[in-house]
């Protein structure tokens, strides 16, 4: 039997009062406790990236991120990506491109192409597929979604 | 199962004392293995709140201190000063994805000891020592003698890493990491590891290992001493691969087969020294 812990977890701005156990991952917290389902549970081994969210704005597996690690660290999930209603550029440019087919993998994408062009605003195509190297797309849409990558670059934040 | 963040590493290693406890840092290996029911530790102690075990600082001996909880992106993006930086910061930069080296560090990478990772095979070819913490207080092991087997170590219980120390080969010396790996991101099918000093042609000093293909990651004196001196000529750096090669016992696994991994060596090593040569040549210049 595991302690089970009360944190406050910083989510999208918000502050989560929250129990689990310690066993417990961020990802599971997010979609069983939060209901927030955007990150995925793929593989729960780190090797998919469809469970990606930022950590104080660097992408990580939230399926390899205790709950109890968090800490203090700001989370962002897909959900957070946003604003007023409107998508984000890379939402909108992963639409306009046809880049989503089973959309599985796409909150993930989402959130790694986030962290990137905030680290580096016109990435060109060997950097973008560097950012994305750790998420898988079985319908392997690649393509258009280098596309998009590159389209929502071109758009003012 | 009980998780702890303690803020001195001496709270930390009296906790790990206990049966069954674990140390977490970035939980890129452990967290994984718990999500697979491999491992279920009976406390977790989070290295998280220690002050300063995240520190990268070269010094003044040229040596690189690398701080256990240091990510791998954090020393993937480090300005290498000697050889024995470069390599270990290029292999940094080699492990899985950028999600990945955002948490996982080296001193959990290293704890881990699985003969695949990156880490393991470059510190053990740039003669780094693992600076190690316990009870007893703190304690250097040279990383040759610190992996024991397949994800096994010198530590002992109640003891953490807390750093790595890179010395920096000799001077002028370069070095190059290569990894063959089926897709990008995955760990090693092989890897080969070279740190190379030339003058005027003739090869000065050498440093070699290979990983991924036998429990530990594996040296061979010969086979430095085969290329020293020499002009690495086709010959020195075959039978030096061939000295390597006999030192090796590798797996068979999804990966690849022993046999294959076997084949893999000398054409990886030729590629890690000639790449070593070509940059110490031109830093020469």
């Amino acid at each position: 039997m595991s302690d089970i812990h009360v944190h406050e977890l910083n989510v999208n701005g918000e502050a989560h009062e929250v129990r689990f156990a310690a066993t417990a991952t961020l990802l599971d917290i997010l979609r069983q406790q939060l209901g927030m389902t955007g990150a995925k549970r793929g593989c729960n081994q780190g090797v998919c990236g469809a469970c990606t969210v930022l950590l104080d704005g660097a992408p990580v597996r939230s399926c390899l991120t205790l709950a109890a690690n968090v800490g203090e660290r700001q989370v962002m999930t897909v959900e957070g990506v946003q604003k007023d209603g409107m998508l984000s550029r890379v939402q909108q440019a992963l639409l306009d491109s046809g880049a989503v087919q089973c959309g599985f993998c796409t909150p993930g994408i989402v959130i790694a192409l986030e962290a990137l062009l905030r680290e580096r605003p016109m990435p060109d195509a060997d950097e973008i597929r560097h950012a994305l190297s750790g998420n898988l797309c079985r319908c392997s849409g690649y393509v258009k979604i280098v596309e998009a990558a590159v389209k929502a670059a071109g758009v003012a934040p | 199962m009980r998780f702890s963040a303690p803020e001195t590493i001496a709270e930390a290693a009296a906790l790990l004392r206990e049966d069954g406890a674990r140390c977490l840092s970035g939980g890129q290996s452990l967290v994984a293995m718990m999500n697979a029911d491999l491992v279920t530790p009976s406390t977790l102690v989070s290295l998280r709140r220690i002050r300063g075990l995240d520190r990268i600082e070269t010094g003044a001996d040229g040596r690189l201190t690398i701080g256990a909880m240091a990510t791998h992106a954090r020393v993937a993006r480090h300005a290498s000063a000697s050889a024995g930086a470069e390599l270990v910061i290029a292999a940094a930069g080699t492990i899985g994805h950028p999600a990945i080296r955002n948490q996982g560090t080296i001193g959990g990478s290293i704890a881990h000891a699985d003969p695949a990772a990156d880490y393991p095979t470059a510190i053990t070819c740039a003669d780094a020592s693992v600076v190690i913490a316990g009870a007893a207080g703190e304690r250097r092991v040279a990383a040759a003698d610190f992996f024991k087997g397949f994800y096994e170590t010198a530590l002992e219980p109640g003891e953490i890493v807390i750093a790595v120390e890179v010395p920096p080969g000799a001077p002028g010396a370069r070095a190059h990491y290569e990894k063959f790996a089926l897709i990008d991101g995955d760990f090693a099918v092989v890897s080969a590891a070279a740190i190379i000093g030339m003058e005027n042609g003739r090869c000065t000093f050498a440093r070699l290992a290979i990983g991924a293909c036998a429990a530990v990651p594996v040296r061979s004196a010969a086979a430095e001493e085969r290329i020293v001196g020499t002009d690495l000529d086709d010959e020195a750096v075959r039978e030096a691969a061939d000295l390597l090669v006999q030192c090796c016992d590798p797996l068979d696994d999804f990966r690849g087969s022993a046999s294959y991994r076997l084949k893999l060596v000398p054409r990886l090593l030729r590629r890690a020294i000639g790449s070593a040569r070509q940059k110490a040549e031109r830093a020469r210049v």
